[in-house]
């Protein structure tokens, strides 16, 4: 099931299309039949094809917005009627998802602002699918990438900023910029590429740490806690490791720099974060070697790499441990419940890697077009509306960066995902403050939750503040040292010959012995099987 | 009036235009990217990198090393399976082909997911033995692919060819050697063809095996997906080339050969 499906299939027919536009058209079939026409054939449309859209919006036209998400990415409605979510929260909302995100938006659109938009929704499964497609030509005006993605598009200047009315908190319909976590927001404000924020091109869609799921009966939490646990030879065979080298590439550094990352001074120093992205972003020649070595033992001692295939290893238990994402812990977690095995999720204590999904508007698609733009954002901020956060997070599981602002409905959700029934005995007291509110101490936002949520699902989606302490983003390479850190690892996952050994060779010289015997007794069979008389 | 007429040309324009459209201009694209920079210069520094780096060698080696061993496996297997059911005059033969050829008709993936399964129960841990997981699942893959070709030429091998080399004195395994397997050599060279192809490039089936050294296939993978066409298209015209020249081995040579065997008797 791919959101994709739910495209919609409402474009205008093609006798729809104004007579203005026929001679734009014929102009465009000229230009690209005669490459000598081009100029005086584009002299000629621009003014007329501005005219015809003009014309056409003033006329009530549609608004046409292109989005590429994530595949299973936005709640896709036609819940069971028991599926309604009844929250405690202030007003006492009922979250129900009865039309797909995108139909809900283009009728809030059409509603709120009087312009009918027609939504054009794709998915896509890889950050690098995403990238190409947008190369090969394939134009989108809003996407959702992954932070370092879009960092590389920022880099790369393909992205339209966001405009300044946007970050204006006073307009009612500026969901985003009301309800987002102040923890998000300052990472977004204070992280740049070229010297510009990210929140100047980006807003924030989804977010979570990495960690490590494992299962508590065969490893302590303690073991788990280190990102050495992914090289350890002690679990030979029983961790899985993610196929992508960015999260492998930060896993070995978290093993290379363990003893620094723990020592009692560099803990307790008032610049840790910033330490902990220095290091962990270290691409000198010394560093990407010393990795190489690392990523080469957890090769061999891992049972696999694996992009999807982890989260089912581990609920049948195939393997202990699994390095995933926080999101993907906790659909594995909630999978393996179902049938009574508990899993834990710890976040490794030398330090975390943050990631963000975000929206970013695409400046080739968004063209100048004020209209298009405003749609854009308007979706943004559709999709940070409090009752729309909770529809999305209930159906991918994934936590979203908006805390809710003046709204209580996010903590509710929280609380009714996670809240312990009245007569539960063994409880604890667990602070998300510092995500809602901005301090852990603050005693509005404590969920009551069944203690073993400590190290699980509640953990993994809203991480305490002494986890964030230590989660840092990773930072965007650019061209140079983005490919050799991906020589690098595809050193790490070829087959070198250099590490055939003595016995190898002599193993091999023996199999081409006995191929060429073979072959001699075929060619020489003639006399060999002929009949003596 | 001159009277549009069809003949018998104009039924290749199809496949004409297909074959352009979607072979032709593609290869002609990779070749572009492959002697060009990220500048859109000529160079051979994407083939220079490619046989100075002892990691795509290795890769290389690794790719026709376990191309040939599943090859050599599947037509150890096969050749009985299609000698018996060719040749034993079975009435049940058309029945068991099937049940060897049925595990095609099913989607591969979920095949190689269920011998995961099974290889897991037998083994306790699949990362223990990546190059025999591999070997076994793209056997189980590739066999049929074997099997049809073998089974064909047994089929129509001239039973009387058979009888003549008995009468003239030649023992069953003269028999065997002078006449059956040099007159099945075709089915050989094509089974040889359609499975050591696809084990050079499948790296879907390592991947779900998990086996985490790449092949041939995986490697061109990885280079597109940092962006860098350039070196993934110089890959895949080298993995083309040795397509080629398996081919013109396999299939020049010995086709001649068995003809001229089997008219020799």
């Amino acid at each position: 099931m791919t959101a994709g499906k739910e495209t919609r299939g409402k474009r205008p027919p093609f006798a729809a299309v104004s007579a203005a536009a026929v001679p734009v058209l014929l102009s465009a079939v000229l230009a690209a039949a005669m490459p000598g026409a081009v100029l005086t054939a584009h002299a000629q449309s621009d003014p007329e094809q501005t005219e015809a859209s003009e014309s056409g919006r003033a006329d009530g036209g549609k608004v046409t917005l292109r989005i590429a998400n994530w595949e299973e990415y936005i709640d896709e409605g036609d819940w069971d009627e028991e599926e309604a979510i009844e929250l405690d929260d202030r007003d006492h909302t009922v979250i129900f998802g009865e039309n797909s995100m995108v139909e809900d938006f283009e009728q809030w659109y059409l509603d709120t602002y009087g312009v009918e938009v027609d939504v054009e929704y794709s998915t896509f499964g890889t950050n690098e699918d995403l990238y190409n497609q947008m190369t090969l030509g394939n134009n989108f005006d809003l996407v959702c990438p992954s932070e370092y993605m879009f960092m590389k598009l920022i880099a790369e200047g393909r992205l339209q900023p966001l405009s300044e009315s946007f970050f204006d908190p006073d307009i009612e319909e500026n969901y985003y910029i009301r309800g987002v976590s102040d923890y998000i927001r300052n990472i977004y404000d204070t992280n740049t590429i070229n010297g510009e924020p990210w929140s100047r091109y980006a807003a924030g869609y989804m977010w979570g740490t990495t960690g490590i799921v494992y299962n508590p009966e065969k490893i302590t939490e303690e073991e788990a806690s280190h990102w050495a646990i992914l090289a350890d030879p002690k679990y030979k065979g029983q961790v899985t490791i993610k196929d992508n080298v960015r999260d492998s590439y930060f896993a070995a550094l978290g093993i290379l720099n363990e003893d620094e990352l723990l020592s009692p001074e560099f803990v307790s120093s008032d610049d840790r974060l910033e330490k902990i992205t220095e290091l962990m972003n270290r691409t000198d020649d010394k560093t990407v070697a010393a990795a190489e070595d690392i990523l080469k033992q957890m090769k061999e001692n891992a049972y696999s790499f694996e992009s999807d295939s982890g989260k089912a290893d581990m609920v049948t238990g195939k393997v202990l441990a699994n390095y995933q994402w926080s999101g993907d812990a906790v659909y594995t977690l909630d999978q393996a419940e179902i049938d009574d095995y508990i899993l834990a999720y710890a976040v490794p204590e030398e330090c975390t890697n943050v990631w963000f999904d975000g929206w970013v508007m695409i400046r080739d698609g968004i063209d100048g077009d004020a209209a298009k733009q405003q749609a854009a954002e308007a979706f943004i901020n559709f999709m940070s509306r409090p009752d729309n956060v909770v529809r999305n997070m209930y159906y991918i599981g994934y936590t979203s960066v908006i805390a809710g602002g003046d709204s209580d409905i996010i903590y509710a959700y929280a609380d009714w995902c996670y809240g312990a029934e009245e007569d539960a005995e063994d409880t604890i007291e667990y602070p998300v403050g510092f995500f809602f509110s901005g301090d852990d101490s603050d005693p509005d936002y404590v969920i009551t939750a069944e203690s073993d949520q400590i190290n699980r699902q509640l953990f993994a989606q809203y991480p305490p503040e002494e986890v964030l302490d230590r989660a840092v983003v990773m930072q965007y390479f650019d061209q140079e040292n983005n490919q050799k850190i991906n020589q690098m690892w595809v050193n790490v996952r070829c087959f070198n010959l250099a590490s055939l050994t003595g016995s190898d060779w002599a193993k091999i010289g023996a199999g081409v012995v006995i191929v060429l015997a073979a072959v001699f007794v075929f060619l020489k069979r003639d006399d060999l099987f002929r009949r003596k008389i | 009036m001159k009277i549009f007429r069809f003949s018998r040309k104009q039924l290749c324009i199809p496949y004409a235009l297909f074959l352009i459209c979607f072979v032709v201009l593609p290869l002609a694209v990779i070749v572009y990217y492959a002697f060009t920079d990220g500048s859109g210069r000529f160079t051979l520094e994407n083939l220079l990198s490619f046989f100075t780096n002892g990691n795509t060698i290795g890769t290389l080696c690794y790719s026709i090393v376990v191309a040939a061993v599943v090859t050599v496996v599947c037509l150890v297997v096969a050749y009985p399976v299609a000698y018996v059911l060719a040749r034993s005059g079975l009435k049940r033969g058309p029945v068991l082909l099937m049940l060897f050829i049925l595990p095609m008709w099913i989607n591969f993936t979920l095949r190689v997911t269920a011998l995961k399964e099974i290889l897991t129960l037998l083994e306790g841990n699949l990362s223990l033995h990546p190059f025999l997981n591999t070997v076994i699942a793209m056997t189980y893959d590739f066999l049929p692919f074997m099997i049809m070709p073998l089974y064909t030429t047994l089929l129509q091998l001239d039973k009387s060819l058979l009888e003549a080399a008995s009468d003239l004195g030649a023992g069953p395994a003269a028999v065997f050697f002078r006449v059956t397997l040099p007159l099945s050599m075709p089915g050989v060279v094509s089974g040889i063809t359609m499975t050591f192809l696809p084990a050079m490039t499948n790296y879907v089936i390592l991947d779900m095996i998990y086996n985490s050294t790449y092949i041939m296939g995986s490697l061109i993978g990885s280079y597109f997906n940092i962006y860098d066409w350039h070196n993934g298209s110089m890959i895949s015209l080298i993995l083309f080339a040795v397509i080629c020249v398996v081919s013109i081995i396999t299939g020049g040579g010995d086709q001649n050969d068995a003809k001229n065997r089997g008219a020799v008797l």
